[in-house]
């Protein structure tokens, strides 16, 4: 029998960014890019219903709209930020909401800009993630990326993850779920500065503990490297498979180097100039 | 400002952007170069090339397991087809990665370097 695929996002909107709109253009361009269905994991369903195409959508499911103290500033290049609530705490149920049984998980601001994601499906690994990373900005130091503290474990990043449903990696989820209740705790344990509860570290914690808390093959690398741009640059244009970003200057606040990426997925951390680039878009159509 | 600084800063700012878009086409490169082959990824290289064409040209050419990207041993059944084929990623990949290194090349400006008009 063949195995259902599809991608899973989560849209939460939190009163400053919007991230039902950053799904529905990202749907669009998964079925571009990789033509797969597309569900979305929602708390403002009626909001997504009245402003925008559900069709792009495979399926919807919806989710309490909840309040949450966690929040972080969010960055629109160097000079600018808000201060927002982070709603990322749900990730771990999506081992039982997806309706898959192979889903690609992906934070709405992985702009796809080619179909590499899809050799996931014919790899054997059951559980992949980007550990290797490439900032854009080649100046920046990148070590908090490299290992979650200074004298702990790997990093791994939770913005696109494959899984299967196997029994293991219901195991893995339901870990994640109890690191997050449990965050004071792992956070101390595992040395992380913050007290802010960030996925990627939960997923790094957990793959850790599910290698026997030692380094080990529990989770493999998706193929290629985990391209990002931090909030502190800005998405200048999006035209089909390449973007041109405005990159921060080293040590000149407030300016900028241009740079363009071609078929290239990139982590763009901007959501707000990512959102900009979307109404553009938008008008447009 | 004086001239003199003037021009340098202009040219350190197009060298930044420059240096910037070789680095963004490397990696381009480098992830063209993975190739996927019976639920395993290679990254062709040459050291790839040269030793699966050494083991055709000994008569090693079905049911050869090589080890991929992440240490999977993979089974090939036809070496041969894996050979071309990885030649095909091999050349595909350089040969996108040469026009793109050309076009920086003769691009003087950060404007053009980026096509942004």
């Amino acid at each position: 029998m063949n195995k259902t695929r599809g991608v899973v996002l989560f849209a939460r909107n939190n009163g400053r960014l919007d991230y039902v709109k950053q799904a529905v253009f990202l749907a669009k361009r998964i079925k571009e890019y990789l033509d797969l269905p597309t569900t979305v994991i929602t708390d403002s369903f009626n909001y997504l219903q009245s402003n925008f195409d559900v069709s792009v959508f495979d399926k919807i499911i919806q989710v309490e709209y909840m309040e949450t103290k966690n929040n972080r500033a969010f960055f629109d290049g160097s000079l600018s930020h808000k201060t927002a609530p982070f709603k990322n705490d749900m990730r771990d149920g999506v081992y039982n909401w997806s309706p898959y049984d192979e889903t690609l998980l992906m934070d709405t601001d992985y702009i796809i800009c080619n179909d590499l994601l899809l050799k996931c499906f014919d790899m054997q690994h059951d559980l992949m993630l980007f550990k290797e990373s490439y900032d854009l900005a080649d100046h920046r130091d990148h070590t908090e990326f490299e290992h979650i503290s200074d004298y702990t474990i790997d990093f791994y990043w939770a913005t696109v993850v494959f899984f299967r449903k196997t029994p293991e990696n219901e195991v893995f989820f339901d870990l994640i779920r109890h690191i997050k209740q449990e965050w004071n705790h792992y956070r101390r344990l595992y040395q992380v500065e913050s007290s802010l509860f960030r996925n990627d570290f939960a997923f790094s914690i957990a793959v850790h503990i599910m290698n026997g808390f030692a380094k080990g093959s529990f989770v493999a690398p998706l193929p290629g490297k985990h391209l990002y741009t931090t909030d502190r640059d800005v998405l200048q244009r999006l035209d089909k498979d390449s973007m041109i970003f405005l990159v921060e200057k080293k040590d000149h606040l407030g300016e900028y180097t241009m740079l363009k990426t071609e078929k290239q997925n990139v982590h763009v951390m901007n959501k707000f100039s990512l959102e900009r680039i979307i109404d553009a878009e938008m008008k447009n159509v | 400002m004086d001239e003199r600084l003037d021009k340098a800063l202009k040219f350190s700012n197009y060298m930044v952007t420059l240096n910037n878009q070789k680095r963004v086409i490397k990696e381009k490169f480098f992830e063209d170069l993975l190739y996927f082959n019976s639920g395993c990824q290679f990254t062709v290289t040459k050291e790839l090339i040269t030793f699966v064409g050494l083991l055709i040209d000994r008569g090693n050419d079905t049911d050869v397991v090589l080890t991929d990207d992440n240490d999977i041993p993979a089974k090939i059944g036809d070496l041969k087809s894996f050979y071309a084929d990885i030649l095909n990623t091999y050349f595909t990949a350089a040969n996108n990665y040469h026009t793109k290194y050309e076009d920086l090349r003769k691009n003087r400006s950060v404007e053009k370097l980026v096509n942004y008009e």
